[in-house]
């Protein structure tokens, strides 16, 4: 690998005159009217914009990307935070060299959109002069309000060729002069004006129907006319073929980006029309895109949309890369010397990226849980445990003094031993702690969930428990400690158990708010999932419900059929690990639905190819045993959980379980408004998306004048 | 309609938690009875072909929960369905009273074209317990259910010992698809 991290970027020409160009643009553009752009109004602004200075993910340098309008005139300027001390290997100097300051939109020539499937949107933004700037990432998304601030401002139209291509102030198509100035063959103009000759020759049948699904998915309603003919390559990346034959991008940028590639890809790239490249292009190829209705049209030949991560999976789509658990040692050293946790967030985020070592669960779970403070003592814990297993087995007495011929007119608690009782023998009898006759542990599940249904009388007993209980009970080794552990457990997620099932209710439809937001966001005009859910009757997510209820126990150490057990998903101890990282709400404290939406993801191709209907694809999840990868899937997870930022945290309303119930009555029944409001405007919604989908950005406006 | 395709037949199987559901369609179809089944949640189904006189039909037989708190989830997967089996436990005197309640709220939920002609079947489960001794619902009483429903068929099985259940089955088939030409015509 190349080690490119000491590259000394005042050396490269390219990155030099791209600074030049920018302060001269200032210069030029000013005169004498604005000394200060920034004393204009801000139109746009976001934060945590990132560039990536080498091609580790590791090392960014962030800021806040800007949109100011002077008088009559746009600057875009791009500022490094300053002081970020968590890259230590870049200088404040890089940081200076990278500041993008106020350049007039007018001197950008282009700006290409890159949407990796997981991961972050970024932009590259070239000048007149043909010169780049760096990948700019937009970790809090705002790539699509960017790209229309700008488009309220200038002319921004999108190229025929690339719908990733917005060209800006394009009257005379100034490039196309150059470009056919140096007479490239093969090249196509980035506007087709009417009239502009193209290489014209037969294509196949497979090109010429991805072409025209591209224009017909993306052009921009500014092309009055489209190009008649099939171009000779369909030159989908005309960026590609620009930045490595005209070095159009500082040399710095192409490695950068070529590096991500390169190590990523490794020997199985493919171009999204299934070439091996013969060389390693500076950027991914956009993937062909097919308008989703186009599922149902070709009825022969089933054609799934390709899934863009299928051909490149960049480090930058990646969640952070996994560690080992946590150890008694670490753990040691989080704790002061009476027994606190000094830092607790950065105990969460170690048990997030790593889980924990089994020895230590039994210590560190009822922090997670919230049965013990971070900020107790050792002696204090001590004192809380006998309390507690004093109060357990005062709550214990309720039922176990009930005399049979009390119980004889107490139907309720007939009714719930009865149910606790077929339960407990159902329990995760496979698993060692509980197989066997006359397992003590199954009498001990028993005794937990009875107590627990005095305890919360209103809650009572409900099928799944048990499940939430088992491992809580095999980790703690402790009766009393395993129910209060418990206890906090169904603080959060009890509501799973609602007579009324609102809490399941409220997951389901956060989970497809965020994935219809996160098809069209992320995958922007991309969204043929979606498409395929509504199409079969699949929006509600049902399929999902035993993910959701029991936060993939039951996938992960189920064996439902004793036949299948050889490939049951996770396996028990995958759970735990599963469970603590969850727990942790660190980043989000719904993780498991965008568990759900990265495992989706990962089979939606094959659900889409396969054509499931509602019904198969309730089985196909029901049995995706043995291929549900725990480590992986929580990558996927957590940079699915990045890549949206705020917006796809939006998606998920407050209160919605595990999250504590929200105090206020009132927030929560404006929450069933949403839900109500929101199943109506879906429609309204999704059939607006369906009919403007060749223009996103109508969309996108859509979709956010909505503001659900 | 054209004899050679295959024919897909929707059952649900309806009953209180623990009467025996999960493991009567497992002896079923897996012929294998285990302790280790879980409470079912949510929904799920398996399927089994079976020729029907000279026709090859594919049961699709749905398993709810029985607990009544998914009962508002299992509804959604009561559309289509072709037959419907009732299960009790013998030995348990409220799964038997309960059996009007799944009834009338299956027809209510399926809506079905003709809901007195849609087909039941009745399973009196775990015979086996005991040898019969703990039984608290005896074969005439579930039989004078039978008939004042409109005569469903009625049959005493054990999922563990594997008694009846294929003839159970079979009948089930049979009602299904009769249903289901029926409703073809
Ligand atoms: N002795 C005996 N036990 C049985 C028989 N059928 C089921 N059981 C047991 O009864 C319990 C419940 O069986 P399940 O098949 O899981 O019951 P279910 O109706 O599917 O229950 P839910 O999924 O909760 O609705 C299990 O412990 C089984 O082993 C039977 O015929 N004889
Ligand atoms: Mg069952």
């Amino acid at each position: 690998m190349i080690e490119i991290e000491s590259y000394d970027f005042a050396d490269d020409v390219d990155y030099a005159a791209s600074q030049q160009q920018g302060s001269q643009s200032i210069m030029r553009s000013n005169s004498g009217k604005m000394k200060d752009p920034e004393g204009g109004e801000v139109v746009y602004v976001k934060d945590n914009v990132s560039i990536h200075p080498t091609q580790y993910m590791s090392e960014r340098i962030s800021g806040r990307l800007k949109l100011v309008k002077q008088d009559d005139s746009l600057f875009m300027m791009w500022i490094p935070y300053k002081g970020q001390n968590t890259n230590t290997r870049l200088s404040e100097r890089d940081r200076n060299l990278y500041t993008i300051r106020p350049l007039p939109i007018t001197d950008v020539r282009s700006i290409r959109r890159h949407t990796p499937p997981l991961g972050w949107q970024y932009l590259i933004v070239v000048l007149s002069s043909g010169l780049a700037f760096p990948p700019l990432y937009f970790y809090n998304g705002g790539v699509k309000e960017f790209l229309a601030t700008i488009k309220q401002h200038v002319l921004l139209v999108r190229s025929a060729d690339d719908a990733n291509v917005f060209i800006v102030n394009d009257f005379q198509d100034p490039l196309q002069k150059t470009l056919s100035s140096l007479e490239l063959l093969g090249v196509v103009p980035v506007v087709a004006p009417s009239s502009a000759a193209i290489a014209v020759s037969p294509t196949s049948e497979s090109q010429e129907k991805m072409a025209e699904c591209a224009c017909d998915t993306n052009c921009g309603s500014e092309f009055i006319e489209r190009p008649k003919y099939k171009v000779n390559d369909p030159a989908r990346d005309f960026s590609i073929q620009l930045l490595e034959k005209f070095s159009l991008v500082t040399k710095f940028a192409r490695e950068t980006t070529s590096q991500l590639f390169r190590e990523n890809s490794g020997e199985n790239l493919f171009l999204s029309d299934g070439r091996k490249p013969n060389h390693i292009p500076a950027l991914p190829a956009a993937p062909p895109k097919l308008p989703p209705n186009d599922v149902q049209k070709v009825s022969d030949e089933v054609h799934v949309p390709e899934d863009p991560l299928e051909f490149y999976k960049l480090a930058l789509i990646w969640g952070n890369p996994r560690q080992p658990p946590l150890s008694q040692e670490e753990w040691g050293d989080f704790l002061d010397s009476e027994g606190r946790v000094v830092d607790s967030e950065a105990l969460k985020k170690r048990v997030f990226y790593g889980g924990i070592a089994h020895e230590l669960r039994k210590e560190v779970w009822p922090f997670l849980l919230g049965h013990y403070d971070f900020n107790s003592t050792y002696a204090e814990r001590e004192y809380l445990r006998s309390a507690r297993k004093e109060d357990y087995e005062i709550i214990k007495l309720q039922w176990q003094s009930i005399s049979p011929q009390q119980a004889k007119r107490f139907t309720k608690f007939r009714e719930r031993k009865g149910l606790i009782d077929k339960d407990v023998v159902r329990t995760d009898r496979s698993f060692s702690y509980y197989n066997g006759d006359d397992n003590p542990n199954i009498n001990l599940l028993y005794d937990i969930l009875l107590t627990y249904s005095f305890y919360n009388f209103d809650l009572g007993y409900c099928q799944g428990m048990n499940d939430y209980l088992s491992p809580l009970l095999f980790v703690m080794e402790d009766e009393s400690e395993a129910f209060w552990c418990f206890a906090a457990l169904m603080e959060r997620v009890g509501p799973n158990f609602n007579r009324d099932q609102s809490g399941m209710q409220a997951q389901l439809f956060a989970l497809s708010k965020y994935c219809l937001v996160h098809w069209q966001l992320v995958e922007l005009s991309d969204s043929p999932l979606h498409d395929y859910f509504k199409q079969n009757d699949c929006l509600n997510y049902f399929f999902c419900f035993r993910w959701i209820l029991m936060q993939f126990k039951r996938q992960c150490a189920d064996i439902y059929f004793s036949s299948f057990a050889h490939h049951r998903e996770l396996r028990y101890e995958e759970t735990l690990l599963l469970w603590e990282v969850l727990w942790t709400h660190h980043l989000t404290e719904h993780l498991h639905l965008y568990v759900c939406v990265a495992i989706l993801k990962k089979y939606r191709n094959k659900i889409m190819g396969d054509r499931m209907d509602f019904d198969t694809l309730l089985k196909f999840i029901n049995e995706l045993t043995g291929h549900i990868d725990i480590e992986p899937t929580l990558r996927d997870a957590e940079a699915l959980c990045l890549c949206l930022g705020e917006t796809g945290a939006a998606c998920i309303p407050p209160g919605t379980p595990p999250s504590l119930p929200l105090k206020n009555a009132l927030v929560s029944s404006q929450l069933e408004d949403e839900i109500l409001g929101y199943t109506i405007l879906r429609k309204v919604i999704a059939d607006q998306i369906a009919s403007a989908k060749e223009d996103d950005l109508v969309a996108f406006e859509l979709v956010f004048r909505w503001e659900w | 309609m054209s004899t050679r395709r295959r024919t897909l037949l929707k059952v649900i199987v309806l009953g209180d938690s623990g009467v025996g559901k999960t493991s009567l369609m497992n002896q079923y179809v897996h012929k294998k009875f285990s302790q280790q089944y879980k409470a079912t949640i949510g929904a799920d189904f398996v399927t089994k072909e079976l020729q029907i006189d000279d026709k090859l039909v594919t049961l699709q037989i749905w398993d709810t929960a029985g607990q009544e708190r998914f009962q508002s989830l299992g509804v959604a997967f009561y559309r289509g369905a072709d037959c419907c089996v009732l299960v009790y436990d013998v030995n348990v005197m409220k799964s038997f009273d309960s059996l009007d309640n799944w009834h009338d709220e299956f027809l209510k939920q399926a809506n079905p074209p003709d809901p007195k002609a849609f087909p039941f079947i009745l399973l009196g489960n775990k015979i086996d317990i005991d040898g019969g001794n703990s039984r608290v619902v005896s074969e005439k009483k579930a039989r004078d259910w039978c008939a004042s429903r409109g005569n469903i068929p009625y049959f005493e099985t054990s999922a563990k010992e594997n008694i009846r259940v294929d003839d159970a089955f079979l009948c089930i088939a049979k009602a299904a698809l009769a249903n289901e030409r029926e409703q073809d015509m």
